[in-house]
């Protein structure tokens, strides 16, 4: 399954389902990250990580690690 | 719970809310404080309380709290948020929670709210950030979502003060209301993730009801056919109001530009630490000259006894030779508060969350990283945004190498030696080079501490980065300018008592025991006589006792009890320093502006009986090392203990830094002799 940590430059994607393993997980869903969501990948760093997403109206800077439990 | 107003009980209400929704502008507009309100997540990190202005007319107390996002702790730090929301150690429990609400946020905001409202707690919403909606089209239905919630719901503006009043009148008709039931229910709610879905389901149907186009008149309820069209087609237009700010979206195709985006944070940052130096040298001038005028005014009036040379010496001297660099310090405060409120720190911090996670820190030490170079003490408390213990210990630990502002006027005097006064432009790049070596070293240091508390700690580790990313907005230059005074005020009043004791009892130190040493007059001049004079005077006073005790330490990297007593003056707060030199070192009283004269008897002083130059390149550079290096500054060591909870890290801190300092110092001052360089 594809997670936000794949999502390219600009590309959107709908929420499947936030994997419940991580520990971060539920930080994650708190935030807004929920199934259902429209996510957009906005931008990162020279270091293509971490990754800024858009979610629910606002933007939020989260680590490639930490983005592979949002399953899209 | 009884009638609170009649029982003349000082109520309290607390704020409450996620990071960055504006509670502390509101508990400012309420208390008529003016705490730190910047546009980056987590700028308040502990419960601050204030009475409610006299002119609301209300009896009670308000508490600004940390951002939380959920009642439900992540780290440690956020347990002891929400606990004291529950039961304040010392404020008690709460009679009103208001929570506020980014409405322009709503759908993420509204979670806290319903775990609030399912705690029993007695809310009332405050609704901010109205402006921002509104530049997206919309509104959002008072009455409606006050209706859904159960609770009062009123809009307000923290910073023009926009339904201040309104807000007032909604809590105390909530002290009023008896219809509550007694008792908080700590988290009532279940934990499971399928619980939190539910929450959010049930919010983003909330949040399709009460969004409303901004031009519909909310208040009369009145069905005009045109705007009810209106309204319809904007909610049917795909959710533009989940859309970032737009301006935002377009400022962040550069900053988070894979390749712009790291050259923008090197030319911001370089440009802090340079323009300090540039920026600030013609006010400095005139400090400079004030001083000077005073301190020969003072003597002239006092006369040349004991008294004069108190006053002149010991007092304008001391303190004014630490105000020169007030000029540097307000530059910087004021550069670190526009980049703090333009929204940039967030992105700063997510470009180098990698490099610093690679040596054992995380993304949110650079915040904290960056205030150190303020001053250690609001750095230290602002690590509890990092969730991460061992992350935020080692954040902690290394914040004392940053080059705080006391160490300024230190530095600032140094170059100045160093430097051919006519090239103002190359103390500036010395000076960031300074910056730069403090800054390199500390990365160092932090990355064998990290190796070396693996070892021992063998913690389980869940590094985390997530950061919420704040819509930029211009910097309020006012806010920023009011803060950056108020800094500066906190340092004349700590400088300004701190020093003025130092030099005080350092000016006896060295005026005393006033002996009348014999000189031979003959063939001198008058101002040769005095010269002689005072320099006898200081080699036999008490200082110089004091001083030649540790002259043992002083010698192997060239110095001698004269600055070695300036840096033992240094331990109760760096700045002291260049005082303690004013005092020690300034003989001689020409004409010439404070700072120049300080440098022209640096440069004529000589290790005593051997007639070799006291400040050369080689050891005034060594000075810069110590300075970089070792831990100076007692308010630092007390915030660390408090805030680790042990003396393990400030105790490492005095030792580990200190020592350091002394060997590197000592390496080199002498090597830069071994390779000619004196
Ligand atoms: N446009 C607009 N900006 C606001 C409003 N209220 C607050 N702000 C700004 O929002 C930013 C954050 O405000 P703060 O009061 O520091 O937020 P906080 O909730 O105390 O944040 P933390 O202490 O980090 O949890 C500041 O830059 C404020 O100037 C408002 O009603 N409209
Ligand atoms: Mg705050």
């Amino acid at each position: 399954m594809k997670s936000a940590k794949d999502l390219k430059l600009g590309e959107r994607a709908i929420i499947k389902d936030i994997d419940n393993d991580h520990p971060s997980s539920r930080r994650i869903m708190e935030l807004g990250f929920t199934p259902g969501q429209e996510i957009v990948m906005l931008g990162s760093t020279v270091f293509n990580d971490p990754i800024a997403l858009s979610v629910r109206g606002t933007i939020i800077a989260i680590r490639i690690k930490e983005a592979a439990c949002i399953k899209i | 719970m009884k009638d609170i107003l009649t029982e003349n009980k000082v109520s309290l209400i607390t704020l409450v809310g996620p990071p960055n929704s504006g509670k502390t502008t509101l508990f400012n507009q309420l208390s008529g404080k003016n705490y730190k309100t910047v546009n980056y997540p987590g700028s308040t990190v502990e419960y601050s309380i204030s009475r409610i202005l006299n002119k609301y007319s209300i009896n009670a107390n308000i508490l600004d709290s940390p951002g939380i996002i959920s009642l439900l702790p992540s780290s440690p730090d956020e347990k002891i948020s929400v606990d004291s929301l529950f039961s304040h150690p010392k404020f008690g429990v709460p009679d009103i929670v208001v929570v506020t609400v980014d409405a322009s946020q709503l759908s993420r905001h509204l979670y806290l709210v319903n775990q609030l409202i399912n705690s029993n707690f007695r809310v009332v919403v405050a609704l901010t950030m109205n402006d921002l909606l509104k530049r997206k089209g919309y509104q959002v239905s008072v009455q409606k979502l006050s209706s859904i919630l159960n609770c009062e719901v009123i809009k307000v503006n923290g910073k023009s003060g926009e339904g201040i009043d309104e807000l007032i009148k909604a809590i105390g008709r909530q002290l009023k209301n008896n219809s509550y039931e007694e008792g908080r229910a700590e988290i009532s709610f279940n934990n499971s993730s399928h619980d939190l879905l539910g929450s959010y389901k049930k919010i983003e149907t909330i949040e399709n009801e009460v969004l409303i186009s901004a031009g519909v008149d909310d208040k009369n309820g009145t069905i005009d056919i045109e705007k009810l069209n209106e309204k319809l087609v904007v909610l049917n237009s795909g959710r533009s109001f989940a859309r970032p700010d737009e301006f935002t979206l377009k400022l962040d195709k550069i900053i988070l530009h894979k390749y712009f985006g790291l050259l923008i944070f090197f030319v911001f940052m370089s440009l802090t630490f340079t323009s300090i130096f540039w920026l600030a040298e013609p006010a400095m001038e005139v400090i400079n000259e004030l001083f000077s005028y005073l301190s020969e005014e003072a003597a002239a009036i006092a006369g040349d006894g004991w008294f004069g040379n108190l006053i002149s010496n010991g007092i304008i001297n001391g303190v004014g030779s630490v105000l020169v660099f007030l000029p540097q310090i307000l530059i910087l405060f004021l550069i670190l508060g526009l980049l703090e409120d333009s929204g940039y720190l967030a992105r700063g911090a997510m470009l180098i969350d990698k490099p610093l996670s690679k040596i054992g820190l995380n993304g949110k030490s650079f915040v904290p990283l960056l205030s150190g170079f303020a001053c250690a003490i609001p750095a230290i408390m602002a690590t509890r945004t990092i969730a991460n213990k061992r992350e935020r210990l080692l954040t902690i630990f290394i914040i004392p190498l940053m080059s705080c502002s006391a160490r300024l006027p230190i530095y600032a005097l140094l170059i100045a030696f160093l430097m051919p006064s006519d090239k103002p432009w190359l103390g500036g790049i010395v000076l960031a080079f300074i910056y730069l070596f403090g800054i390199l070293s500390s990365l160092l240091i932090s990355s064998l501490a990290n190796k070396f508390s693996k070892n021992i700690l063998k913690v389980k580790d869940n590094s985390s980065f997530i950061l919420e990313l704040p819509a930029y907005r211009i910097p309020s230059l006012i806010t920023v300018i009011t803060r950056t005074f108020n800094n500066a005020k906190q340092y004349i009043l700590k400088a300004g008592h701190v020093i003025l004791y130092l030099s005080v009892i350092l000016w006896f130190l060295t005026y005393f025991p006033d002996t009348n040493p014999d000189i031979q007059i003959e063939g001198k001049t008058e101002d040769e006589i005095i010269q002689l004079k005072n320099s006898e005077r200081i080699s036999n006073s008490y200082a110089a006792d004091l001083g030649k005790f540790i002259e043992p330490v002083m010698k192997p990297m060239g110095m001698d009890w004269r600055i070695g007593v300036s840096l033992i003056s240094a331990f109760a707060a760096r700045e002291v320093f260049v005082s303690a030199m004013a005092l020690i070192f300034k003989i001689t009283d020409d004409e010439d502006n404070l700072q120049n004269s300080l440098l022209e008897s640096m440069k004529s002083a000589e290790i005593e009986g051997t007639g070799i130059k006291l400040f050369t390149t080689a050891t005034t550079t060594g000075l810069i090392v110590f300075f970089v290096f070792a831990m100076q500054c007692l308010s630092t060591v007390a915030i660390s203990r408090k805030e680790t909870g042990s003396w393990r890290i400030p105790l490492l801190q005095i030792f580990v830094f200190t020592a350091i300092a002394y060997l590197l110092t000592l390496i080199t001052v002498n090597g830069l002799r071994a390779f000619g360089i004196n």
